[in-house]
């Protein structure tokens, strides 16, 4: 019998940055992912709707230690302040866990990912806030995410 | 619809490229594309000696002792039916080498700073074309990237394994005939690629290029390739760059693109915030 916890999924139904997809969609992905990895998928958790709530996802990371990690569906699930992110990575790696981006095709699994991830999702915002008047690019960079 | 003009290295001011940079420049924009010398020669070897000792391995053979021979003869040994699945084996195994995206990187990097810049996002995985002598099942349609979600910003390094000329290379459309075809390009909305292909061929240019050198090219212009009526096998692989700062299209930062020369300031700039608590 296999000693493996098991990958948990995390869906959503806010819209993200790059788009919208509906969650059976994400479920399909995910699960895609799972398999070209050959990483034991169990279900997906749904984060809620209201914005900026990340609930679900705490949840997760409150029971990190049974899981072996957490497949988004994407990265742009995270949260947009970069601390925020930076604890929900450190949770994950104290706790011997990785986290995997479906659509990206990435997984975080140590430090060096960590700043892989945190390139990719800062230029992103700095290309995103560009094209923002700079109210909403206060916005936007502070909160309440 | 006239078409639009087209940019001029006269734009940039005078005195901040250098000679060399300029003449690029000018080349680039004249005629759509430049063909280097490998601006590491020792990386590109690497990167065929891997194509070829993975695809001898995939046909249960040994390691062949010169690559290019080795690739340019894959024809004698693999049937068209048997192409496309070699071909993502090797695809598959030659993505996996973390050295391969630095090597590939490597092999352009003067001509890649000189005409997109120095903070640049780069393709994450690298695309592999395979050729044989008369298959017609790996070919692509006249077509311009920018067509199919690629950003306007975009250029593609494109490096071949051995050498390609005629229809064992690819075509490209001049920036005028790309011009001149965009402006008349609704009149094709009822018709094929093959027949906008036939209204341009005899406009379009089939680059020579010895194993050695590379080819950058502006994506936006028509490019694409033709059944290789030629003796020897194409073996070219094609990877997309960008200024990272500059817009996206389709291919979007993260799953098609990754940063990969973010500079000191940028990074400053990115961690920088105001001090804050003040109130109206």
């Amino acid at each position: 019998m296999s000693n493996a916890k098991g990958y948990i999924g995390y869906n959503g139904a806010r819209p993200m940055i790059t788009g919208r997809a509906p969650q059976h969609i994400q479920n399909l992905v995910i699960r895609d992912y799972c398999r070209k990895r050959t990483l034991a998928f169990k279900l997906s958790a749904s984060e809620y709707a209201m914005p900026h709530c990340y609930m679900m996802l705490d949840k997760l990371l409150d029971e990190i230690a049974s899981h072996d990690g957490i497949v988004m569906y994407s990265m742009f699930m995270l949260p947009s302040r970069r601390q925020r992110r930076r604890d929900i990575y450190t949770r994950i790696l104290a706790a011997g866990a990785s986290l995997h981006a479906a659509v990206e095709d990435l997984s975080l699994s140590c430090g060096q990912d960590v700043e892989r991830w945190e390139d990719i999702l800062s230029v992103h915002t700095l290309t995103l806030n560009n094209h923002l008047p700079a109210a909403l690019q206060r916005k936007h960079r502070d909160g309440p995410g | 619809m006239a078409p639009s003009r087209a940019p001029d290295i006269a734009a940039t001011p005078a005195g901040f490229l250098d000679p060399a940079e300029v003449a690029m420049t000018a080349q680039f924009l004249k005629q759509g594309y430049v063909i280097q010398p490998a601006a590491d020669r020792l990386a590109l070897d690497r990167i065929r000696d891997h194509l070829a000792a993975t695809t001898a391995r995939y046909l249960g053979e040994s390691v062949p002792s010169d690559s290019g021979d080795f690739l340019n003869r894959l024809h004698e040994k693999v049937s068209g039916e048997a192409l496309n699945d070699l071909r993502l084996a090797v695809i598959q195994d030659i993505n996996a080498q973390a050295w391969l995206r630095p090597a590939y990187f490597a092999v352009a990097r003067n001509t890649i700073e000189t005409l997109i810049g120095n903070e640049l996002a780069m393709q994450r995985r690298i695309n592999l074309s395979i050729q044989m002598p008369h298959d017609d099942k790996s070919l692509l349609p006249v077509h311009a990237d920018v067509w199919s979600g690629d950003s306007a910003f975009e250029a593609v390094l494109w490096v071949p394994f051995v050498d390609v000329f005629a229809t064992k290379s690819m075509f490209i459309a001049a920036p005028e005939t790309n011009a001149e075809m965009q402006a008349r390009f609704k009149a094709f909305g009822d018709q094929s690629a093959e027949d906008l292909y036939r209204d341009i061929a005899g406009q379009l240019t089939f680059l020579d290029i010895p194993y050695g050198h590379v080819l950058l090219f502006n994506q936006n212009l028509m490019h694409g390739n033709r059944v290789n009526t030629e003796s020897e096998t194409r073996w070219t692989m094609n990877c997309r760059f960008k200024s990272v700062l500059s817009p996206y299209a389709d291919k979007k930062l993260g799953e098609f693109f990754e940063p990969i020369t973010l500079r000191a300031m940028t990074r400053i700039g990115m961690d920088h915030e105001l001090p804050t608590g003040f109130e109206e």
